[in-house]
């Protein structure tokens, strides 16, 4: 058996590709730091060195140096400048970008084949869930015992701002990217994404923004959490500069993909592939992008004002002069409630198509998950102020945004009714998938029945800004989504490399963050519950107990977590040997060979029914 | 999922691909792509008018337009004068500002309507006439219209006055909000205006080398869309920060 990595190795490699045959993400890297460097010499030797905000300009044009070069670096500009001059892309170039013939090394290129971006989003959410995830470990080092001084509280603030935004940028993309690249296109019935070179440039966006993130720890100051809060933020450190800089380059980036999922989906579907055929996956990933397409302008436009205001003395923020930080509060509230749906429903979706195959019957009430997904999508837009309960904006909107956010409970509660009745006296086959789902179904129930508790104003003015809303959030992302997301990997892991994901230790990665999980966010919860307030580097000695206790389930998590990663490497090659389709699946992804070729079919498919017509089809043997 | 694998209905060999296809395969999904950006770029739109009016309705310690403030010297100037002066306040240059240039503000609007009607135009002679020389006589036009109204914009970025402002328990210059805004608005419409620039200067020099003509003129439609889009978030600028500005 061979990997997709292997079997590339086979084609010839095409004359064309023009200047992209040199470029590379080292040259990506060398044009980030040398334009970097140019913008900082031109910023620090022509802008005024006496005006206020001389450092935060210098940083900002360093920041622009930075993303310009990588773009640069990487051939990013090579399409646009042939396209102003008229000379398009011949085929051979096409095949080259394609990565056709380049074995391993075309994953570190601006590739276009949408299989290579989907390994490629693999890698970047390891890398930006592993960074997320050793801040998080500090923090809670930090916070083991009352009074510690592990860090300073500076670089606290700075280690909580970056954790939280590069968890949410690596849960943004941990579904959507590896496996809406991946699968999507194929289970449609397609050669490839719809723009397959903004695909690539979606990708390497969020390289370079990644790497704008995790250079603020090092310019440091960052004072204001991962919310970016108002006014706090147009005092904080140039590290601000950098921060603000990667979210409105990560925005380009999620704008591209979502346009590209979009159109792939609406225009690119095979023969006989209707709407109500799709896969339920797909649904998601639609409805996810096109939420993603709604929320991430107002994410853009805060982080451009905070940039202003820093850079160039405007006053969005400022009150003397006529702002208010109620405008940073609404604007990022606009975008970060849809955010969340952005992030969850991908995994969602993958859930319910895992548990139809895994449980050999069809998705249960296909289109109650198609109205549920639909209806948090639009639901979500709706209830941004429930943030904003106790900062004293708009009191009398409290009581319709109260209302809206508990509407969510309808849908989500037909999550749970679609992923059980689909479920419900299936033939199961307890596979590695299978049981990150049913993790992720206990732990969402705790997730969104805290959720509910603080969509009432009565009980959220009481905790907000607690550590129970830390782990009501924590329990969103950690115990549902990323449940879910290492579900959905271990459930197209062997299409990805033709070899199942190695079973033991995906087992005892799941139990060690299964327990990790309730251990960590339990605690949590207690902490909260008797009033510690969040964000804080020290504590009272009451919560010695309750934080001890998350501290150990962190470490228990981090474990899981690390052997995962273990099984994930040692299972790339020397893995199981799994064939193009180990879990008698009916869906398009699963038709095509193991590797898949280049351009997934050789003829394309007809469809003429749903993909979870499993018959009397057993799957145990 | 039942498939049929040898149907006849395939449009596309294994050989070409998703890379090669029919101009009006590829016309169809790439209208739809650029309906979503613009519909992206809407919501940008809104996000920035939101910010606009609820600046103006919050109006933070009756901070929201300055009727006086000052203007044609770069920031340092006022710097240095209240540092090295002791406070004093730079008489010369004290102006009455109030709202931003309206005259302005609708000569960059009607330049991008000119610029769109142009392209429009362009484009519907193509597709009937078959001339793709006129076409890209017609593009550059429009495309130097809209080098003409970036320079304006550039303008009335410069004319943005400044305040004097506490910052940090220190005097500062800073942009009321109004000005804030506005500068974010005239900001982003001078980056429209550079991908119209470049988009136009694209669609002459492919026009002229024979990648945009009479039978291949799908390129053109899709840059009229945005340019269009753009023209008319133009007009929709103009019309709001020009009706709904001061606070009586």
């Amino acid at each position: 058996m061979t990997t997709t990595l292997e079997q590339a190795k086979t084609a010839a490699i095409p004359q064309g590709g023009g200047l992209h045959r040199r470029l590379n993400m080292a040259t990506a890297m060398i044009g980030g730091i040398v334009f970097a460097s140019l913008f900082w010499y031109l910023a620090h030797h022509f802008l005024d060195a006496t005006s206020r905000t001389y450092s935060d300009e210098v940083a900002g044009s360093l920041t622009i140096g930075w993303i310009v070069g990588f773009w640069l670096g990487i051939g990013a500009f090579v399409a646009p400048l042939r396209w102003l001059i008229g000379r398009d892309n011949t085929r051979a170039d096409d095949l080259y970008l394609a990565g056709q013939g380049q074995g391993t090394s075309r994953y570190w290129k601006f590739t276009t084949d949408h299989k290579v971006v989907g390994v490629q989003y693999i890698i970047m959410t390891m890398v930006l869930l592993g960074a997320g995830g050793i801040l998080a470990m500090a923090i809670r080092t930090e916070l083991i015992v009352p009074g510690n001084h592990f860090v300073n509280q500076q670089v606290y603030n700075g280690f909580i701002a970056v954790h939280g935004m590069l968890m949410i940028l690596a849960l943004i993309v941990a579904v959507a990217g590896p496996w809406g690249n991946f699968v999507v296109p194929i289970m449609c019935g397609a050669r490839d994404m719809a723009f397959p070179r903004l695909n690539a440039l979606s990708l390497w966006t969020l390289v370079g923004a990644a790497g704008l993130l995790l250079t603020t720890l090092a310019v440091g100051s960052l004072t204001m959490g991962w919310v970016v809060l108002e006014p706090i933020a147009d005092q904080a450190g140039v590290g601000m500069d950098f921060f603000a800089m990667a979210i409105i380059v990560f925005t380009v980036s999620t704008t591209v993909a979502g346009v590209n999922t979009i159109c792939t989906i609406l225009t690119m579907r095979t023969k006989g592939m209707t709407l109500a055929r799709l896969p339920i996956f797909v649904w998601g990933a639609i409805i996810a992008a096109a939420l993603g397409l709604y929320a991430f302008p107002y994410f853009s436009l805060v982080e451009a004002q905070t940039l202003m205001d820093r850079t160039f003395s405007t006053s969005f923020f400022v009150a003397n002069a006529g702002g208010t930080g109620w405008l940073q509060a609404n604007l990022f509230w606009l975008m970060g409630h849809p955010e969340v749906y952005v992030i969850l429903l991908p995994a969602v979706a993958a859930l319910f198509e895992i548990a139809a195959v895994m449980s050999r019957k069809p998705v249960f009430s296909y289109r109650s998950a198609v109205a549920g997904m639909t209806g948090l999508a639009g639901l979500s837009i709706l209830v941004w102020a429930h943030h904003m309960f106790t900062t004293g904006w708009a009191p009398t909107l409290g009581g319709p945004f109260m209302l809206t956010t508990e509407l969510i409970s309808i849908p989500t509660g037909l999550f749970f009714l679609v992923l059980i009745g689909t479920l419900w006296r299936g033939n199961i086959w307890m596979k590695l998938p299978t049981i990150w789902m049913f993790g992720f179904i206990a732990n969402f129930i705790i997730a969104g029945v805290t959720g509910i508790y603080l969509s009432d104003i009565p009980l959220d003015d009481q905790l907000h800004g607690t550590m129970f809303v830390t782990a009501h959030f924590h329990y969103v992302f950690v115990g549902s989504v990323l449940f879910g997301a290492v579900s959905a990997l271990a459930f197209w892991y062997p299409k990805v490399t033709g070899r199942f994901l190695n079973e033991f230790m995906g087992r005892i990665s799941f139990w060690l963050t299964f327990i990790g999980v309730q251990v960590t966010f339990l605690a949590m919860f207690a902490s909260g519950l008797r009033g510690m307030p969040r964000r804080y580097s020290s504590y009272a000695f009451i919560f010695e107990h309750t934080n001890l206790m998350t501290t150990i389930g962190a470490y228990i998590i981090m474990a899981g977590m690390l052997v995962l990663l273990g099984a994930v490497i040692t299972s790339w090659n020397k893995g199981e040997p799994a064939g193009p389709n180990p879990w008698h699946a009916n869906s398009l992804e699963w038709m095509v060979p193991t590797p898949v070729p280049l351009e997934n079919f050789e003829v394309l498919p007809v469809i003429t029914e749903d993909p979870y017509n499993y018959g009397e089809e057993l799957v145990r043997s | 999922m039942s498939i049929d694998t040898h149907s006849e209905l395939d449009a596309h060999g294994a050989h070409d691909g998703g890379h090669h296809e029919p101009p009006e395969v590829v016309d169809g999904r790439q209208r739809m792509g650029v309906w979503l950006f613009i519909g992206g770029d809407m919501i940008g739109l809104g996000a920035l008018l939101f910010t606009y009016l609820y600046l103006r309705g919050v109006n933070s310690g009756g901070h929201w337009m300055s009727m006086w403030g000052y203007t044609g010297h770069p920031y340092s100037y006022y710097y240095n004068i209240l540092d090295v002066k002791g406070g004093s306040i730079p008489n010369p240059k004290l102006i009455h500002v109030g709202t931003l240039s309206a005259g302005l503000n609708w000569l960059v609007t009607v330049l991008t309507v000119v610029s769109a009607g142009i392209i429009w135009a362009a484009e519907r002679g193509l597709r009937a006439t078959k001339n793709a020389k006129s076409y890209s006589t017609l593009a550059a036009a429009s495309t130097v219209v809209t080098v003409v109204a970036i320079v304006f914009t550039v303008i009335q970025l410069r004319h943005i006055p400044q305040i004097f402002s506490a910052h940090n328990d220190s005097l500062t210059m800073a942009y009321t909000a109004y000005d804030s805004a506005m500068m974010a608005i005239v900001g982003s419409t001078l980056i429209h205006l550079i991908v119209l620039a470049f988009l136009g200067l694209g669609l002459t020099i492919r026009s002229a080398r024979g990648a945009i003509n009479g039978t291949k003129w799908y390129q053109a439609r899709l840059v009229r869309f945005f340019w269009v889009w753009v023209a008319v978030a133009s007009v929709i600028i103009s019309a709001v920060t020009t009706t709904i500005n001061t606070i009586h």
